[in-house]
């Protein structure tokens, strides 16, 4: 699991840990706010990245993983008051089980048909929750008045960091094993991948649990931090946009970059607002998100990583 | 000993009989060629046997066990493996990442807490004629040549003890034809089992005990290169008569 980890990796890590822990004394109570949001969607484009940039399987459905996550945590712990460090890890537990049946079958198929598939099965899940046992999922009105877990901004920030820095480094760490090189594999060849004695339906499995866990995980938190919970919050397309288009900004397949794409995006959407109030922000970072594409297909992280060759030299 | 048992294979795509009652015999440390003219079918024994096609009817034994209704992967964790007749290296991958991935064992606590073993990544590559200079070269800097060799490579890692080898010497010059088969010639001594399909006769020709030749699916004729080259219908078939 060490193999490929050096001293300029640690001071990497240290270094990003470090600027975590200072934000809050570097910036507003209102930017601290839209990173919190930032580093939400970076959980999200992490675990989208683990499964899609990695292995070249497309979730369009990414928000049905996240949903369970935070529905289950939600309806555990404001229905049944069952304690949040319980629901919490129950949530994680409900979802990687609940998503491993949904995508057993969808694992044998590829391309566009498996982006369809989750497609489907994150519209399923919006109709669903409106409609299976109301009483539980508080139906199209959601649920409001969950218990939260942080006070204020900074506490908020810190534990949103928390969480992101941790996943950051677990997939990250995952990826620097003989596993990440299986999984990068199979988006180039995966026919030459089971030719080389692998099952790579195993391999995709573990990845599309991996990927649910942090998506679970994540959606479970996030349910924790906003106190509430709606169907048309979650399961709606732009959601899914954005984790995706984060993701591809930052660098797919590369576990980090996700996570500063998200931040790229959230703060230019953000600081769009002014200008642009409505949904034709989204326009404008279609745009940064095409002309970054013609320039540079492997996103941010493959720019930051030619400017420090560059320095190098 | 018999290591490969093909018997009574069938595939058909459609209405169209690509394997018609096939059969053959590999015996262990042999090396068996399997020709016939394009569209013969050999290809798609290769792939039978790897389970890339499903069979319609027969059997695959290797080593006494039937291994038809098994996965790819599970047959080659028995020791069968594969090349292609276009090579298939993971493009975005090295030469010693191409090699580790035929290295890597097919469980994920393995791949996770395992290492890599840059020693027999470099052994592998230098069986193959690779320098360690070469080891960090990406697919498309490497010629056609290099390319075999390194699916060569990929395919010994996996620790096959049967090869199959289909049109090895596609598209090579006449100095990398002469190492593939000084590298074949090599493993054969060593006690490796190849199958191996060309259309390059005179290549073929010194790198194998036995010849079968095939047309239609079937088999048409079975011995000594120079018996089967010189049977009639062996003859007719590649000149479409």
């Amino acid at each position: 699991m060490t193999s490929n980890l050096n001293l300029r990796h640690a001071i990497y890590w240290a270094l990003f840990a470090g600027l975590l822990f200072a934000m809050p004394y570097l910036v507003s109570k209102g930017d601290l706010r839209t990173m919190i949001f930032a580093l939400y969607v970076g959980i999200f484009a992490m675990s989208w990245d683990f499964l899609s940039g990695r292995t070249g399987y497309i979730s369009f459905g990414h928000p049905f993983l996240i949903g369970i996550g935070a529905y289950a945590t939600a309806i555990l712990s404001y229905r049944f008051d069952v304690p949040v460090m319980f629901s919490i890890p129950l949530a994680v537990i409900i979802t990687m089980v609940a998503s491993t049946m949904f995508i057993l079958p969808a694992l044998r198929i590829k391309g566009s048909y498996f982006a369809l598939v989750t497609l489907a099965f994150m519209e399923l899940m919006y109709q669903l929750v409106q409609v299976i046992r109301p009483d539980l999922t508080g139906g199209t009105r959601g649920i409001s008045g969950v218990e939260t877990i942080t006070r204020g901004a900074v506490n908020g920030f810190y534990l949103a960091a928390f969480l992101a820095f941790c996943v950051a480094l677990f997939l990250w760490l995952l990826t620097r094993t003989r596993l990440g090189a299986a999984q990068s594999a199979i988006g180039m060849d995966e026919e030459a991948l089971k030719g080389s004695g692998i099952n790579a339906t195993k391999l995709k499995l573990f990845t599309f649990v991996v990927s649910a866990a942090v998506a679970g995980l994540g959606g479970a938190f996030y349910v924790h931090y906003l106190g509430s919970i709606a169907p048309r919050a979650i399961f709606d397309i732009n959601f899914v946009f954005t984790i995706i288009v984060a993701a591809l900004l930052g660098g797919a397949g590369t576990i980090t970059g996700p996570l500063f794409g998200a931040f790229f995006l959230t703060f230019l959407l953000e600081y769009l607002r002014p200008w642009l109030p409505g949904a034709e922000r989204y326009l404008i970072y279609g745009g940064v998100a095409l002309v970054l594409y013609m320039y540079q297909p492997k996103g941010m992280y493959a720019i930051a990583a030619k400017l420090r060759a560059g320095v190098m030299k | 000993m018999t290591i490969l048992a093909l018997d009574g294979l069938v595939k058909r795509f459609g209405g169209l009989t690509a394997t018609n009652q096939f059969s053959a015999d590999v015996t262990e440390g042999e090396s068996l060629g399997l020709i016939g003219p394009n569209g013969a079918g050999k290809t798609t024994i290769f792939s039978l046997i790897m389970g890339e096609h499903r069979l319609n009817e027969g059997a695959i034994r290797l080593k006494g066990e039937a291994i038809q209704d098994l996965p790819t992967h599970a047959r080659i964790q028995r020791g069968v493996a594969r090349t292609y007749q276009v090579p298939r290296p993971f493009a975005e991958m090295t030469v010693a990442e191409n090699i580790r991935v035929g290295l890597t064992p097919d469980s994920i606590m393995a791949m996770i807490f395992g290492s890599s073993n840059a020693a027999e990544e470099l052994a592998l590559a230098e069986a193959v004629g690779f320098e360690a200079a070469d080891l960090d070269r990406l697919p498309n800097e490497l010629s056609m040549g290099d390319l075999r060799k390194l699916e060569l490579a990929r395919t010994l890692a996996t620790g096959a003890k049967v090869v199959l080898l289909d049109e090895v010497f596609a598209g090579l010059t006449v100095g990398e034809i002469a190492q593939i088969s000084e590298l074949i010639n090599e493993k054969r001594r060593s006690g490796m089992t190849f199958v191996i399909v060309s259309h390059d006769l005179r290549s073929l020709e010194p790198l194998i005990d036995r010849a079968v030749a095939m047309t239609a699916g079937s088999v048409i004729a079975e011995g000594a290169y120079a018996d089967v080259i010189a049977d009639k219908q062996v003859r007719d078939s590649y000149l479409g008569a």
